[in-house]
């Protein structure tokens, strides 16, 4: 059984890690790079190839919703998350690859949920 | 009740025949596999995937053209046959197998090998099994073969589309063998493949890769639903378009 969790878990740290450019250009966001940011959730769809989450956020831009994109389903339901863990309204911490051009937005690579469940990285 | 000499040449055909007595002492390459990692080590460490994969590769005249006008239609978008749900096509969709795993289904007269990412299949074809080069369906995967030199699969690819928008691009004259062994390593299951694609069209020498996957102990794949979403979006556009039922119509 542990041998399984362990390779399960290196598989979730392949999902969110390396493969993120399997099907997905990387040209316009930086991996290298990881900024946190918290919001609430108006819009979460999480599908593949790819998802599409819009928080609104507040900082010292000042207030605006901001849309993120996040891995395939597969990869985030391997990574732990389930349906029906978040919901619109609900407040999320998320950590992005920030897009290049320093514009909001990016790519989810990993979220801590209101109820401080842990998904990626 | 069968005769004493018909029991005996029931037996000899038996051994005769092609595969006999050798299914059970083929490596079995059954199983989930997961980008390599050693033993203890981190996941797609070195090994994972040869290093000649980021060399320049020997494009001819036409494929460097062909590339060139790909990369600067998609560049700017960073659009990818994936973001479509399409497939990559091989070889990528066997060298870029383990980040999403891999399944094969080893059967004495085909071997199947499912990429979970966006549900590729490739079906490799032993013996009677093999069809006739005429009638078979040129795709992204292409057609394969298989046959085997002692404990070593030999995989034989061709009726490949062309596709410019991998990193090894091919026409549709490339031909791709793989040679797949299976180790040990610290009593985890490795499966290596030697890949060697020719291409007289795109390539002035055959170019080659080794990709290499680590067993997952009762690893399992997910279905990749990736067309739900297009889908849903048509119905929304049928929607809005529909026109209300006829009065008295419900």
């Amino acid at each position: 059984m542990k041998t399984v969790r362990i390779a399960l878990a290196s598989i979730v740290l392949l999902a969110f890690g390396i493969s993120a450019a399997a099907h997905h250009s990387a040209a316009n966001q930086d991996f290298g790079k990881r900024v946190e940011l918290e919001g609430v959730i108006k819009l979460w769809e999480i599908a593949n190839p790819h998802g599409r989450v819009v928080l609104h956020v507040s900082d010292a831009k000042g207030m605006r919703d901001i849309e993120f994109e996040t891995h395939s389903r597969n990869n985030v339901y391997r990574a732990g998350y389930r349906d029906g863990m978040v919901k619109a309204g609900d407040k999320i911490k998320i950590s992005i690859a920030p897009n290049r051009d320093g514009s909001d937005g990016g790519y989810i690579t990993g979220f801590v949920t209101a109820k401080g469940e842990k998904v990626g990285n | 009740m069968l005769t004493r000499s018909f029991q005996l040449v029931l037996i000899a055909v038996l051994f005769a025949s092609p595969g006999f007595g050798q299914a059970n002492t083929r490596p079995d390459f059954s199983g989930v596999w997961t980008t390599y990692r050693a033993p203890g080590g981190a996941a797609g460490g070195r090994g994972a995937r040869g290093g000649a994969a980021q060399a320049e590769l020997p494009y001819t005249a036409e494929a460097k053209r062909k590339t060139s006008e790909y990369q600067a239609l998609v560049q700017p978008t960073g659009d990818t046959p994936g973001g479509y749900c399409l497939g990559t096509g091989m070889p990528g969709s066997m060298l870029g197998s383990g980040g999403y795993p891999m399944e094969i289904i080893q059967r004495q007269d085909q071997i199947t090998i499912i990429y979970e990412a966006h549900n590729e299949i490739r079906r490799v074809y032993f013996g009677n099994r093999i069809l006739p080069v005429a009638d078979r369906l040129p795709e992204r995967n292409g057609y394969s073969t298989g046959r085997w030199e002692g404990n070593t699969l030999i995989v034989e690819t061709a009726q490949l589309t062309e596709i410019v928008s991998q990193r090894f691009a091919h026409s549709d004259q490339a031909r791709i063998v793989e040679r797949y062994t299976l180790t040990e390593e610290a009593g985890q299951k490795v499966l290596t493949a030697e890949m060697t694609l020719t291409d007289p069209a795109f390539y002035s020498k055959p170019v080659s890769e080794t990709k290499r996957w680590s067993i997952v102990p009762n690893g399992f794949l997910m279905t990749y639903e990736c067309n739900e979403p297009i889908w849903t979006k048509r119905l929304e556009e049928l929607q809005k378009t529909a026109r209300p039922p006829a009065r008295g119509q419900n």
